[in-house]
């Protein structure tokens, strides 16, 4: 892909200069990194159709930290993490108010090899955080099936729609298929 | 004698030109845009990812080479509004949230309405219920139909439903619920279709009054997790060319009472598909004036790539179902718009959020579009 060299030049060349457009560049970018630079995870091994199976070590600390995009529980995640807003990947910042209702992904544990049900709860009440912009779509379909779309904001059953950061909530350990 | 004659002339008009005034300016002077736009005009609809509260369209020249040239006005969007630009009357309307404390208290959705030519405020309506949907924007959440005398919106809580806005009466005349569809595809004389969450499709006609007349179930046609449909097809009369996962192209016939399926077919050779040419990206897909689809597309695809940027955009003659171009890009993109025009441009937004301007039609680079005060141009809405 030689546009991806292009895009990794071009983005640390020129886009340094607008915060606000990095931190959202950022975001493609970083996705764009974990499914060319490291194949394994999570895009491919998705596409191989694993459902389980032996797990690997991560390549690099990226997939244990909230705060990356490569983080393991990220795989499927529309915005700005809460790890990088006064939050933690568990816990809104403070002031804001969690969705109740939202969209939900199936990543890979790396260290167990189990496909986990990950709820993406979004943080609302305040302006965009702006830090951390990630979107990972493994997974994920359009708005038409709206329980695996992460397009939507999904700030409802809140006091405000105004979304500020998403969170990473375990909602249990994904089960096959019959 | 002569010479001192011409000397005191001389000196007379040096010392009136350096001494008259500046003549006084005109107190309150507001420009107003040509109408109709002119072809290669774009708007781009900046949602202001990191401050929704205060997103904006930008209107741009294409034609100009510098930015202060290109700029020609604003009008201000809230919290990831959906927007649509008539094409027969002069004016834009713009689906939008505001709370009465800027990002919280008490929320009121409106339509506002713009005039083209002026970019100010004609009128609102209010949209009871609080039930806009709000994602990431699009064609299909905001619609006109009937000669654009009804504007559709789609809303979802995440019940979903539609409002009828009478456009002449300024007035929402009805809400329909739906069944787990979602979005609004204009169907028949009168009517839109939706997509619902097992894939099947549900279409309705309305009558005058913007109520139900006939509601129709397409069962389900595609599969979601296999290969699915992106919920942006490209219009051209009147049939859906729905872009998939998987590099197909998917007709569905909207110009009767109901939609009707109807064939699939491929975007790529068996080698392109050997490696992994997909669609991808967010406004992925337009279409020019001459019946041709133009599609993002990206290589290395895989299960989770579908809003990746495309490195290219792919050309299609939709009657014969086949590409007639590939066009390289200079820089990644993320959204396509296409002029409709007989010598159209193709805006693309790259993944620097500057608009590329290529000629559509051979695909040359004309110029970048870049330092507009903007931040996030997520969708482009080409100027007729």
């Amino acid at each position: 892909m030689k546009w991806f060299d292009h895009i990794t030049e071009s983005i640390s060349r020129k886009v340094a200069q607008n915060s606000s457009r990095r931190s959202f560049i950022g975001g493609f970018g970083t996705a764009i990194v974990g499914g060319a630079v490291i194949p394994i995870l999570p895009v491919a091994r998705a596409a191989e159709g694993h459902g389980g199976g032996q797990p690997t070590a991560p390549i690099d600390g990226a997939v244990d930290d909230p705060a990356s995009c490569d983080y393991w529980r990220n795989c499927s995640i529309d915005g700005f993490l809460c790890s990088c807003c006064g939050g933690t990947s568990t816990s809104c910042p403070p002031g804001t108010e969690m969705s109740p209702i939202t969209w939900i992904g199936t990543c890979k544990n790396p260290h167990d090899g189990k496909d986990y049900i990950i709820s993406y709860n979004d943080c609302c009440g305040k302006t965009s955080c702006g830090n951390c912009f990630c979107n990972t779509n493994l997974l994920d379909r359009p708005t038409y099936r709206p329980h695996t779309a992460n397009d939507i904001n999904w700030c409802l059953g809140t006091s405000s729609a105004a979304y500020h950061c998403t969170v990473t909530l375990v909602l249990g350990v994904a089960t096959k298929k019959a | 004698m002569k010479k001192r004659f011409i000397i005191f002339l001389l000196l007379c008009i040096c010392n009136t030109a350096v001494w008259s005034d500046v003549a006084n300016d005109k107190l309150g002077v507001i420009g107003t845009l040509p109408l109709p736009y002119p072809d290669h005009w774009v708007l781009a609809h900046d949602v202001g990812f990191n401050h929704m509260l205060n997103g904006k369209v930008i209107i741009l020249d294409a034609e100009q080479q510098t930015r202060n040239k290109q700029y020609k006005g604003t009008y201000d969007t809230s919290l990831i509004a959906s927007v649509a630009i008539a094409k027969t009357r002069p004016e834009m309307y713009v689906y939008e949230t505001f709370y009465t404390r800027g990002n919280r208290g008490t929320r009121t959705d409106v339509v506002t309405i713009y005039d083209k030519a002026s970019l100010n405020v004609l009128d609102e309506i209010i949209i009871p219920g609080g039930k806009r949907a709000q994602m990431l924007p699009s064609d299909f959440t905001i619609h006109l139909i009937d000669d654009e005398k009804y504007l559709l919106l789609f809303n979802f809580t995440p019940s979903t439903s539609v409002a009828v806005v009478d456009v002449e009466k300024r007035k929402m005349i009805n809400e329909i619920d739906l069944p787990s569809c979602s979005l609004i595809y204009p169907t028949g004389k009168r009517g839109f279709s939706s997509i619902c969450s097992d894939a099947s499709m549900v279409s309705y006609q309305l009558d005058k009054k913007g109520q139900v007349k006939n509601k129709s179930k397409i069962e389900s046609f595609f599969s979601i997790d296999e290969d699915a449909l992106f919920e942006r097809p490209v219009l051209i009369d009147g049939i859906a060319y729905f872009p998939t996962f998987n590099a197909n192209l998917r007709e569905v016939d909207l110009r009767g009472d109901k939609a009707v399926p109807g064939k699939s077919w491929r975007l790529r050779t068996e080698e392109e598909a050997a490696a992994n040419w997909r669609p991808g990206g967010m406004q992925l897909s337009g279409a020019d004036s001459m019946g041709n689809l133009y599609l993002l597309m990206h290589d290395g695809g895989a299960e989770g790539t579908h809003k990746y940027p495309g490195a290219e955009v792919w050309v299609f003659d939709v009657k014969n179902q086949k590409r007639v171009r590939r066009i390289p890009l200079i820089m990644p993109g993320l959204v396509v718009e296409i002029s409709q025009d007989k010598s159209p441009y193709l805006f693309v937004t790259n993944v620097e959020m500057n608009i590329d301007v290529y000629d559509a039609l051979t695909g040359k680079h004309i110029r970048t579009m870049s330092d507009f005060g903007q931040e996030t141009p997520l969708i482009l809405f080409s100027a007729n």
